[in-house]
């Protein structure tokens, strides 16, 4: 895979003789990549995306944009955000409108396309962060979590190649922190190269494929977070604590004398190391979902799976069009429902089709911890 | 019995005559030192019942009771009631006052009219808990978000206040400085004072909360312990949470027969504990030497011949020491987990520990020797 941007020695300061806040910087993502940044508070993550996205000109090195050095030109920086949307920590500092929809239809005016197609993605933008019961309200009349939700359909709006999210779920509550995640892995999945900042270790632990450290405006690391947490030292250096779940990897292996690896990064995998006993793992009933009604598949799956079997959900397509049906697991479906199967019992996972190789990656991830959960997919 | 140091007494409140309920019918109660978490979905009512608890806002019905008595609303009784009760927003820009950051601290002291010499020592104490010291004389204009998120925590502090209300304390901050603010909150929890938080942390606030209160549309929906709230599913999605990930875990790894569900381990030092029970074991002896903010650590490290052995330092004035003899220590953070996980992999440890925190720290040893997960011995050693 080619690397979609790319920093070079690049350094930052806001005016001649003040500190650098980025020194001699240097970063690769890779196109379709899953990378968090994680730092201290005043590390330089903010700066460093500002930098990305030619907010910011470097004072040394240089930005490539899909291997070419950033144009700090009206036409190049368009270029650059008509792939490339942002959201920022703070959601206030991006809206420019007065109601809901206008916000969220911002982004794609500006990239001129055409109406009926701007109220589908409005309509889509909105109901994949559940605000469309929002859609006329002003936006001073929302909570700070509603209107960062706001912000994030804005994003999703412009249909971007690149989505950058400044703490994304900062000031969120626990089930909207789980929807952004869940948008965030789709959006990979089409293809969208995703770049998150997060204080919440536990999170960007379970998600990301690559960490990347900013420690004083320098990048420390680059790599696999199990590389990063493995050395105690840089991690207390780079005001960070490592994931929970990692900790406890370390030190249950450690107490038990078995090997740390593999690292269980969820809690499925996690009990599929540490819990599993001498019963047979259960089945997933797997019901994939593109449009229409879910009636008749929903009332198969869940003949098919018995009575006791938990119902869960992930993707919100899935969640929509399953209304008011019984679900067990409303969020964090996949993990929840695979919790269940390694526990031995049968459950029935919904979700949106395009989330079927997460699911199955799922499935292979469980048989190297040595849970054989089967997979029964029904159409 | 419990006393009650703060009581919503079936309390509703709107924000305009037509608008909606923000607070429908709450009912609840906060007792004396306990501590207390409120918990709830964005738009729950959190942030509109710590505006009311701390007499920011008026119910249209009902009553608010401080130390079992009804506030007066009067102006005189209300400075009284601040002084003693002191709230931390979530968004510091909404309460930095002052353009620089000592200013900002001695505000609130000076308004209680107290000597110079006791508003300089506020102000010192309250920064160096925070981490903060450095900035004294920086103007708060320059500082991040969570240096000012920082600075206001200090304004609180510095109050000395009876009754500690903290909306998102954590959110914004970097993994260290959160676990700094949580450590805070036990400390204060441990001089007395009645911390009530409100967070989004689930996990964060299952590991230090006795009591948690739901919000749900404007009512409170839960009062009690967590884990009777968390072991109903239905309950716990519709309030917009999730359960905390050391609850999940036991949750299921009981259903597997593997443990009882309960004892509930409420930390990860407590969860690996239990996962990797091993009763006949050998283990470590958790060492804790209570020390001053002048104790001079390097000394008396090599005094006990304890310096080839794991420490970590916990506490107010162990950090203060360890600032002031710049003495190493393995564990910064999480001193008494990690301490006490080596205890369980069989090597002593040594904890550094502020003479208030004694029981916080061994909390988790204790929690283990009962459960029969191990037999750490805990001496203290002065």
């Amino acid at each position: 895979m080619s690397n979609i941007f790319e920093m070079r020695d690049v350094s930052f300061r806001h005016h001649p003789g003040t500190p650098t806040v980025l020194d001699h910087f240097d970063l690769e993502i890779e196109e379709g990549s899953r990378s968090a940044i994680l730092g201290a508070n005043g590390a330089g993550k903010t700066t460093m995306f500002y930098t990305l996205t030619g907010v910011y000109k470097p004072v040394e090195g240089e930005v490539l944009f899909r291997g070419e050095p950033l144009e700090y030109t009206r036409e190049g920086l368009t270029r650059v955000r008509s792939d490339v949307s942002v959201v920022l920590q703070n959601p206030d500092e991006q809206m420019f409108c007065s109601l809901v929809e206008e916000d969220v239809a911002f982004g794609p005016l500006n990239l001129g396309i055409d109406r009926d197609e701007i109220e589908v993605r409005i309509d889509k933008a909105l109901r994949d962060v559940r605000m469309s019961e929002f859609r006329t309200r002003p936006l001073q009349q929302l909570s700070g979590g509603q209107r960062k939700r706001v912000a994030i359909a804005g994003a999703l709006a412009v249909d971007p190649k690149v989505l950058i999210m400044d703490e994304p779920t900062a000031g969120l509550d626990p089930q909207a922190s789980m929807e952004v995640m869940e948008l965030a892995e789709k959006l990979h999945l089409r293809g969208v190269t995703v770049l998150i900042s997060t204080h919440d270790v536990d999170l960007a632990y379970g998600w990301a494929d690559t960490v990347n450290v900013i420690r004083n405006g320098r990048k420390v690391f680059s790599g696999t977070s199990e590389e990063f947490y493995g050395n105690n030292e840089d991690v207390h250096l780079c005001g960070l604590l490592s994931p929970s779940t990692f900790n406890m990897n370390r030190e249950i292996s450690s107490l038990r004398g078995i090997p740390e690896q593999p690292c269980p990064r969820n809690v499925c995998s996690f009990l599929a190391k540490f819990g599993k006993g001498s019963h047979r793992p259960g089945r997933v009933f797997c019901v994939p979902y593109s449009e229409g009604d879910i009636s008749s598949a929903y009332e198969e799956a869940t003949r098919d799976a018995g009575d006791s079997a938990r119902i869960g959900v992930y993707g919100s397509d899935a969640r929509f069009a399953l209304g008011g049906r019984k679900v067990d697991f409303y969020f964090d479906g996949i993990d929840s429902c695979f919790t269940e199967a390694v526990l031995g019992r049968d459950t029935v996972l919904f979700y949106d089709e395009i989330f079927g190789s997460t699911i199955r990656e799922q499935a292979e991830t469980l048989k190297a911890f040595g849970s054989d959960v089967v997979m029964e997919v029904v159409q | 019995m419990t006393q009650h140091v703060l009581e919503a007494d079936h309390v509703s409140f709107s924000y305009s005559r037509k608008g909606p309920k923000v607070l429908n019918d709450v009912d609840l109660r906060i007792g004396k030192g306990v501590k207390t978490a409120i918990l709830g979905a964005n738009g729950a009512g959190k942030s509109t019942l710590f505006g009311v608890l701390n007499a920011l806002k008026k119910p249209d019905e009902g009553r608010v009771l401080y130390q079992g008595e009804p506030i007066s609303y009067k102006h005189r009784d209300i400075i009284r009631m601040r002084s003693e009760v002191s709230i931390l927003f979530q968004n510091p820009n909404d309460m930095l006052f002052k353009p620089y950051v000592e200013q900002d601290v001695a505000y609130g002291p000076e308004n209680l009219r107290l000597p110079r010499d006791e508003v300089e020592r506020r102000v010192d104490d309250a920064l160096f808990a925070v981490g903060m010291s450095e900035f004294r004389k920086s103007p708060t204009m320059k500082l991040s978000y969570g240096q000012r998120k920082r600075v206001t925590l200090a304004g609180v502090l510095a109050m000395k206040p009876q009754v500690l209300i903290m909306d998102e304390p954590t959110a914004g901050l970097d993994p260290q400085m959160a676990y700094e603010v949580m450590e805070i909150a036990e400390q204060l929890h441990r001089t007395g004072v009645t911390v009530i938080m409100s967070s989004h942390d689930t996990d964060l606030t299952y590991s230090w909360a006795d009591e948690i209160h739901v919000m749900q549309h404007g009512r409170c929906v839960y009062s009690g312990a967590p884990e009777p709230f968390y072991s109903d599913k239905a309950a716990v999605y519709l309030a917009g949470l999730l359960p905390p990930k050391t609850f999940l875990m036991n949750d299921a790894l009981s259903g597997l027969g593997a443990s009882t569900r309960e004892p509930f381990p409420k930390t990860q030092t407590q969860m690996s504990a239990k996962i990797a029970a091993n009763p006949g074991g050998s283990f470590g002896t958790l060492y804790i030497h209570k020390v001053d903010a002048d104790t001079d650590l390097n000394e008396l490290v090599s005094e006990h011949g304890l310096g080839d052995i794991r420490t970590g330092i916990y506490g107010l004035s162990a950090r203060r020491a360890q600032d002031r003899s710049l003495a190493r220590v393995d564990y910064m953070y999480n001193g008494p987990e990690n301490c006490t996980m080596n205890c369980m992999a069989g090597r002593d440890a040594l904890l550094l520990c502020d003479p208030l925190m004694v029981d916080s720290a061994r909390n988790s040893a204790d929690f283990i020797n009962a459960s029969g997960y191990g037999d750490i011995r805990v001496e203290i050693l002065n």
